[in-house]
């Protein structure tokens, strides 16, 4: 059964209560105590979740000036134990609590029970104190355990990602929070008179840009293979033989400079780029990820350990559907500029192109699912209607006009989603950002909705390996163990 | 100073070896045809830790360019290049179906043979060695129906034993040594497809019908 993981809220109280009671009998605590301390500001409460099921709990409580944090409370319920989730839960209180500059992280576990104080040991955690009679009524001792964080995970990482999902071959480097290397090489130019991109095409080009891309990466960062201290490359998702192409690459220079290798995803990535550009990312936000493989919208509550899918295409990504549009007005490839570029003399409001999925009927599975099938064929329809009655389209009004269905939709669905959770600002990313009118639409309406919005520098929207190595950078800091070396790549990897 | 040759070869299965001054001291195959790139990062590992070595005593590596599947061909070379830069490693390619030949005796014709998949083979014909050991090529390396292989082969009266072993990696590396003692080594590491990508260009504008 799957199951993932959210911050806790109020609304969670009732099931966490009943878990609570579940797990801890004469113990629980009552309603009161639960309540404030989901609320309090020093603590931080996970659930792991069954579809909309609460299946386990943990918290942590650590005060900003103090340089120790606490687990204050870990359930995972009786069907659901023996799945790693208690495991989960406490990394990510681990995770947290390093996070958050603790030094030390100290819990109190019955003495009675020998599994969990098992987990803790095999965490890191090291029994340092017995207090005999401290769980009443039953007299049990509780047995005080901590763990040190290393002070060596704090520091600021060199780290060099891969990125090589479609037809980009991006090698970045990062120091912690700061970008040193950008180098990106791209394909296109070999899938434009495919008008779009062909999976065996990107492979290849992968394959012989390798070294050339990595030597200039060293270069502009002006760091020695010696200062590396981590590889990191995206393993979904994307165009599995590309895919490959980066993992195989990763894994052998992980091997050879004997450094530690952390598989990444890549949609999540594009939102660590901020990071780069900010020195941290602002939470809540919504991300909009926009190019010719993904239309997605995320909501991050947390970079590693709490990051949403709301929705995504069902059928074509924006960026293929300016490269099939341009087709069909005989424009060249890559679309979505030469696009723009006409654009720029046609009347927007010209003709009125469906918005998929957008009518009151799609709001409740498809709220923030996005459609541009149906939008594709109206266009061509309109086109090849005119043409059969010989008459001339303006390409300027059809470009614009497609153009301002597409930004439309995504625009408005990721309004919607700040809004509806409550999320005052909005991060944009892929290589669709490029397009000027998405851009504009975004800035304005962000504006009017009292939302702020980021847009960072086209290099790092457009896929790139320095966004693979900042969330590679966050996830070290915060003290995440590497990825096992027998990683695969997923096309369709989840969030 | 000790000569230390990782050679890699993803051409068929996931092949890794050892060689330190020449001598076999470790060799791994795993015959999968898929899983290349799950494998290949492990498979390096324990092939070094298997010889005793480490990472960065590796002077030279060398690699299988194919002709092989695509796909998990270009991990084993993407690999290679990749360890060779962060290593500081010099790099060679050598032909995987020669690498197979390099190992049999080449008394008479060899006609080595890989599945090439969609129901074809990767072919090489091999007679003789160079003084240094490097398979003389008589035909190929190419990708046919085997059938219409073995009629034209017929058909020019080539008499022929037909080899299916699969490509060692110990051998890409015996075989990249032979080439550069004969000073014919390659260092442009180019992967040998034999086939076009699938694509065809755009049939133009029609999008709806």
């Amino acid at each position: 059964m799957k199951h993932h993981f959210r911050l806790a809220t109020l609304d969670d109280l009732d099931q966490i209560l009943e878990l609570e009671k579940l797990s801890f009998g004469k113990d629980a605590w009552p309603k009161a105590t639960m309540k404030s301390e989901l609320a309090a500001k020093h603590t931080y409460y996970l659930v792991a979740l069954s579809e909309a099921e609460v299946i386990g709990y943990a918290g942590l409580s650590k005060v900003a000036s103090a340089s120790s944090a606490d687990v204050q409370t870990i359930a995972v319920s009786g069907t659901h134990q023996r799945q790693g989730i208690g495991r989960e839960l406490m990394q990510r209180l681990i995770d947290k609590a390093r996070e958050l500059g603790a030094k030390e992280i100290y819990l109190e576990v019955r003495e009675d029970k020998s599994a969990p104080q098992k987990l803790y040991e095999s965490l890191g955690f090291e029994k340092i104190d017995r207090r005999p009679n401290y769980y009443q009524p039953d007299g049990v001792a509780a047995i005080v355990m901590r763990m040190t964080i290393s002070a060596e995970s704090i520091k600021q990482p060199v780290v060099l990602g891969i990125e090589t999902s479609c037809d980009e071959t991006g090698i970045g480097i990062v120091r912690g929070n700061e970008l040193l290397a950008n180098v990106i090489s791209s394909s296109m130019d070999q899938h434009a008179r495919f008008g779009g991109v062909v999976p065996e095409i990107a492979a290849r080009a992968h394959l012989e840009a390798l070294e050339a891309t990595l030597q200039q990466a060293l270069t502009e960062a002006g760091v020695s293979m010696q200062e590396i201290d981590a590889v990191a490359v995206t393993n979904g998702p994307g165009l599995a033989g590309a895919l490959m192409v980066g993992v195989g690459a990763a894994k052998a220079l992980s091997v050879a400079i004997d450094k530690p290798i952390y598989a990444v995803n890549h949609l999540v990535a594009h939102v660590a780029v901020d990071i780069l550009e900010r020195g941290k990312l602002e939470t809540p936000t919504v991300a909009l990820l926009v190019s010719g493989g993904h239309t997605s919208l995320l909501l991050v509550r947390d970079l590693l350990s709490d990051v949403e899918l709301l929705g995504e295409t069902i059928d074509d990504a924006a960026g293929e559907a300016f490269d099939k549009i341009a087709r069909v007005l005989g424009l060249s490839y890559p679309g979505g500029p030469e696009i723009d570029k006409v654009a720029k003399t046609g009347d927007p409001k010209a003709i009125r192109f469906p918005r998929g999925l957008t009518l009151p009927k799609d709001q409740e599975k498809h709220r923030y699912n996005f459609s541009f099938s149906g939008l594709k064929t109206a266009v061509a329809r309109h086109v090849e209607l005119a043409e059969s009655k010989g008459e001339e389209i303006s390409i300027p009004d059809v470009a614009a006009s497609f153009r301002e269905a597409v930004v439309d939709v995504l625009v408005t669905k990721a309004i919607n989603a700040c809004l509806d959770h409550n999320v005052p600002r909005l991060i944009l990313g892929g290589g669709v950002v490029a397009n000027a009118r998405l851009r504009e639409v975004a800035q304005s309406r962000c504006a009017e909705a009292g939302i702020e919005l980021r847009i960072p520098a086209l290099s790092l929207c457009t896929d790139n390996g320095a966004m693979i190595a900042s969330l590679a950078a966050q996830k070290i800091i915060a003290g995440q163990p590497p990825s096992k070396l027998d990683f695969g790549v997923y096309s369709t990897l989840p969030i | 100073m000790t000569k230390v040759v990782l050679a890699i070869d993803t051409s068929a299965g996931t092949a890794v070896s050892v060689l330190v001054d020449g001598q076999v001291a470790s060799e791994l195959l795993d015959t999968n045809s898929m899983q290349h790139a799950e494998q290949i990062g492990l498979q390096i590992l324990k092939a070094l830790e298997a010889a005793d070595t480490k990472a960065s005593e590796v002077t030279s590596v060398a690699v299988g360019i194919g002709p092989g599947p695509f796909t998990g061909l270009r991990v084993g070379i993407a690999a290679a290049k990749m360890f060779a830069e962060g290593a500081s490693a010099s790099i060679y390619g050598v032909g995987s179906l020669e690498a197979v030949a390099f190992a049999q005796p080449l008394e008479t014709p060899t006609l080595v043979l890989s599945d090439a998949r969609r129901s074809e083979v990767y072919f090489g014909l091999f007679l003789g060695k160079t003084p240094a050991g490097v398979p003389i090529s008589l035909l190929g390396p190419g990708v046919r129906k085997l059938a219409e292989l073995e009629a034209q082969l017929k058909a020019s009266n080539q008499s022929y034993s037909t080899c299916l072993e699969p490509v060692s990696a110990a051998s890409v590396g015996r075989l990249a040594l032979a080439r550069i003692a004969e000073g014919t080594a390659e260092n442009s590491v180019i992967a040998n497809y034999l086939r076009a990508p699938d694509a065809s260009p755009s049939k133009g504008k029609k999008v709806s019908g």
